[in-house]
């Protein structure tokens, strides 16, 4: 049939300008029905432009976009959506009060009466069609990541998308949840005939798609299939340049304890407990690698450490100083970064440039003031410094960071934690959402850390990572550490057993 | 292909912040202000061209006319800085007006204590303690929202209206009244305790040259200082803020006084500069219009001392619009709330601009 061979979405000569940046310059791509189309990029390219552009969020400086061969206009959502185009964006715009099913409901009512149980019908059968198990009536504010991601697709399915554009949807996913997301994708994309703009840092995911564009600096490098390259071929494309992956070698000498746990408990008002009896040492040139689905205490342990939060009982040392109880102003001065795993509700201010970002938590120590005064010259320039070291693509140290693409502002969140961390740092999810490039000069980064004699404790649901980087690894589930084990004397397999909560065979 | 747009124009988004898009924002408002004013003078009676030019003439006609939109203005100055200071670390300090009462009380409680002392004695004394009352009265509300988290919206309207009646008692009731007087007011003060007349003949005093000073100080605080730096980060995102260890508790209670202490210079300026005693009407109010000059001046120093201008001017004018024209002059009132509201529309609206499409090939 002729109509097979009309691409679902073509897009040709589009190109987007913020004033001075080309963020797209003169992209075409096709996307066909039943094909997932990944879009592929370093942090800063334009993937999240181009989305933004082809769900009319973004007016195009010039281009055209053809959905089924006709040519359309989009000039807002709601003409994307008319048109069949449903995306998910990098972050959720969902209404934590509303339950699921108002939240697929809101902004779709055709007329003023809105048909709930014909509605509620729709959204069952679209569930079911994909197996999803997803409690309609439940607030999204309690739902998890993965979940709240599930009611974005179904609500763009709900609105009849026929493309779906997902920027990174698995970003924030548990490994467990990005792999049914994938499953269901498949389904929706080889069953249904749904075509699917996937954007997305993951080389494994990539090569599970049909084909790739590859997009530099804006530009567009090239579309190719999938099944006709390499992962080092498409990186090259990407990057420029070929990548070493950074492994730790093992430790030589004897190593000094710098962080010491002692049965440290943590339960919350409710008496909801999030750590229980959590005791381990990080010894100076050591990385140790904490593994577990997310929501099993980790990100309570890196705040507790970094004094966010004080421990119901038990003790934290910090090269010997006892710090549990001490707030964390006082906790980071003695040495100690920390970056958050929620870098946008952490670690960032949006309306900060980059130099004010980099400056947080450091406002009142002497080289950035000088009596009353900022010492805007010496912050300014430690800013471009910085910049440059972590080859953040940004017009200048006084650039927005609410501007920055998700890499780059991981990027801001990086320089300043590493340059307060002399003693430990503290790295809860230090890669998600950044490209191939920068995950390596971040991995390289933290052994020269290691090699340099600080203590890292590192945290990433990315197994291979840890694998990769870490002396020890330590798994936690349900608050405990139910394993503490060199990496040598351990593998892949036994680890994900013991998150998934299995005893270790 | 181009991208088709309706007669080959389309919407654009604004950089935000652009100083186009506020020099748009301004001048729209400015239109509609002209333009539904007129109506309402002429509703009132009046040609508008007329009522206008009074208006104009009220304010800036005469050196008298200038220095009396000055005296109007110096009191807003101040509380539109107090307002902005605490907006931009996003907290909500709606106490201003009490805050004004504040300072004048104490003003006016340690002015019986100096009473013959040296001016050059008295005048930075009672200034200092004005700040001091209204910091303390702020602080107060900080106190609360820090120790019962109690939002500071309610706890400083709460407070507004404790210390308006409390100064009514004072002043009714209390050893304050004036001896064998009517009216709710005070005693005058010692002559040594007036600010000082920039213009002999004229009512225009020391406290509007404050008043400016203090515009550059809280723009130097802002920008500058490690402090400004963590109120700007507070207004942004405080949770990033508190996650490197930035005492928050602290910061509250530091904005909260430091917003009173502008406010309650408010009321010293008035009590000192102008009425020369304690008297409840004419402080009533000034916090309240500060909330508008802050928000017209867009929280920054610059445009508050603008916006107080203009409010002064608008005031100090409609007296003598009443007298040639007939308008009641209370009409002004409703007038600054069309100009606020004007601006803010203007501003959501101007947000966009319109562009011709690029024609590319
Ligand atoms: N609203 C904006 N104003 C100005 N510049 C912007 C804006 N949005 C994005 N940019 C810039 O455009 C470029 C492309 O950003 P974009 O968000 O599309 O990158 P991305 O490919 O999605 O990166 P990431 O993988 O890190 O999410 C970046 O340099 C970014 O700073
Ligand atoms: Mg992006």
């Amino acid at each position: 049939m002729a109509g097979a061979l009309v691409p679902r979405l073509a897009v040709s000569h589009l190109t987007k300008r913020f004033g001075q940046l080309l963020a797209n310059d003169d992209i075409s791509l096709s996307v066909l029905p039943g094909e997932i189309h990944c879009l592929l990029g370093e942090n800063g390219a334009g993937k999240s432009t181009l989305s933004s552009c082809l769900f009319g969020l973004y007016r195009p400086d010039a281009g055209s976009v053809r959905v089924d061969g006709r040519p359309i206009e989009l000039r807002s959502p709601a003409d994307a959506i008319a048109a069949g185009i449903g995306m998910v964006h990098q972050h959720f715009v969902l209404v934590p009060a509303f339950t699921a099913l108002e939240n697929i409901l809101v902004g779709t009512g055709r007329g003023w009466r809105l048909d709930l149980a014909a509605a509620r019908r729709a959204v069952r059968a679209l569930c079911a069609r994909y197996d999803l198990a997803l409690e309609l009536d439940r607030p999204v504010a309690e739902l998890s990541l993965g979940e709240q991601q599930w009611v974005e697709i179904v609500k763009a399915l709900y609105l009849g998308a026929r493309l779906l554009i997902l920027d990174e949807p698995t970003a924030l996913l548990t490994p467990v949840e990005s792999a049914k997301l994938f499953r269901v994708i498949m389904r929706m994309a080889r069953e249904d005939g749904l075509a699917i703009l996937l954007i997305t840092h993951k080389m494994a995911e990539v090569m599970r798609s049909d084909r790739v564009t590859v997009l530099r600096k804006g530009r567009l490098i090239g579309t190719a299939a999938t099944a006709e390259v390499s992962r080092d071929q498409l990186v090259r494309m990407m990057v420029g340049r070929d990548l070493a992956s950074p492994r730790s070698e093992p430790r030589t000498g004897p190593a000094t304890p710098l962080l010491r746990l002692a049965e440290v408990s943590l339960r919350d008002a409710d008496g909801r407990r999030h750590l229980d009896a959590v005791s381990f040492e990080l010894a100076a040139g050591e990385i140790l690698g904490v593994a577990g689905v997310a929501g099993n205490g980790q990100t309570e342990l890196f705040e507790t450490i970094a004094g966010l939060r004080r421990p119901s009982s038990g003790s934290i040392y910090l090269a010997g100083t006892r710090i549990d109880g001490e707030d964390p102003a006082g906790i980071a001065a003695l040495g100690l970064g920390h970056v958050p795993n929620d870098r946008a509700r952490d670690g960032l201010v949006p309306d900060f440039s980059i130099a004010e970002n980099l400056l947080l938590g450091q406002q009142w120590q002497p080289p950035w003031r000088r009596g009353w005064l900022l010492n805007r010259p010496a912050i300014r320039q430690r800013a471009a410094t910085c910049i440059a070291e972590f080859a953040v693509a940004a017009s200048g140290p006084e650039a927005l960071v609410r501007r920055l693409s998700g890499g780059n502002a991981q990027k801001v969140v990086l320089a300043r934690e590493l340059a307060k961390a002399s003693r430990v740092l503290l790295c809860n999810q230090p890669t998600r959402g950044l490209d191939v490039g920068v995950i390596e000069h971040v991995q390289s980064e933290l052994l020269r850390r290691r090699a340099a004699g600080c203590a890292i404790l590192l945290a990433s649901e990315e197994l291979d990572d840890l694998f990769s980087l870490a002396d020890r690894i330590m798994v936690m589930v349900g608050g405990r550490v139910v394993a503490l084990v060199d990496r040598p004397a351990t593998d892949l397999a036994t680890v994900g057993r013991l998150m998934a909560g299995q005893a270790a065979a | 292909m181009s991208w088709p747009g309706h007669f080959g124009w389309t919407l654009v988004r604004r950089p935000a912040g652009g100083l186009a898009s506020l020099a748009a924002a301004f001048t729209l408002a400015a239109l509609a202000t002209g333009l539904i004013g007129g109506l309402l003078f002429l509703a009132a009676g009046a040609a508008p061209a007329q009522a206008f030019a009074a208006l104009a003439k009220g304010a800036f006609g005469s050196w008298r006319a200038v220095s009396e939109t000055l005296v109007k203005a110096t009191p807003l100055i101040f509380t539109g800085l107090a307002t902005a200071l605490a907006f931009r670390a996003r907290l909500w300090n709606i106490g201003a007006e009490g805050q004004v009462f504040a300072g004048a009380i104490v003003a006016y409680g340690c002015s019986l204590q100096l009473a013959g002392l040296s001016p050059w004695l008295q005048v930075p004394a009672l200034l200092t303690a004005a700040m001091l009352g209204g910091a303390l009265y702020g602080a107060l509300a900080g106190l609360l929202k820090v120790l019962g988290r109690v939002d500071e919206v309610i706890s400083t309207v709460m407070l507004n209206y404790i210390i308006v009646f409390g100064l009514s008692l004072l002043l009714l009731h209390g050893p304050w009244s004036e001896a064998g007087g009517f009216f709710e007011q005070s005693a005058k003060i010692d002559p040594g305790a007036a600010l000082p007349k920039l213009v002999t003949g004229l009512r225009v005093h020391l406290g509007f040259v404050l008043a400016l000073l203090m515009a550059v100080l809280v723009g130097f605080l802002i920008e500058r200082t490690p402090l400004g730096f963590e109120i700007r980060a507070a207004g942004s995102n405080l949770r990033a803020l508190a996650f490197q260890g930035a005492r928050i508790g602290r910061l509250i209670l530091v904005v909260m006084a430091l917003s009173g202490a502008l406010a309650g210079l408010a009321g010293a300026s008035e009590l000192l500069g102008v009425q020369q005693r304690l008297k409840a009407g004419t402080l009533v109010g000034y916090g309240y219009t500060g909330i508008i000059i802050a928000i017209l001046g867009q929280l920054r120093p610059l445009g508050i001392v603008l916006a107080a201008l203009l409010f002064g001017a608008l005031v100090n004018g409609a007296t003598l619009m009443q007298i040639q024209t007939g308008v009641p002059s209370a009409l002004i009132y409703a007038l600054q709330a069309i100009v606020l509201l004007a601006f803010l529309i203007a501003r959501a609206a101007t947000g966009w601009r319109l562009r011709r499409l690029a024609h590319a090939g």
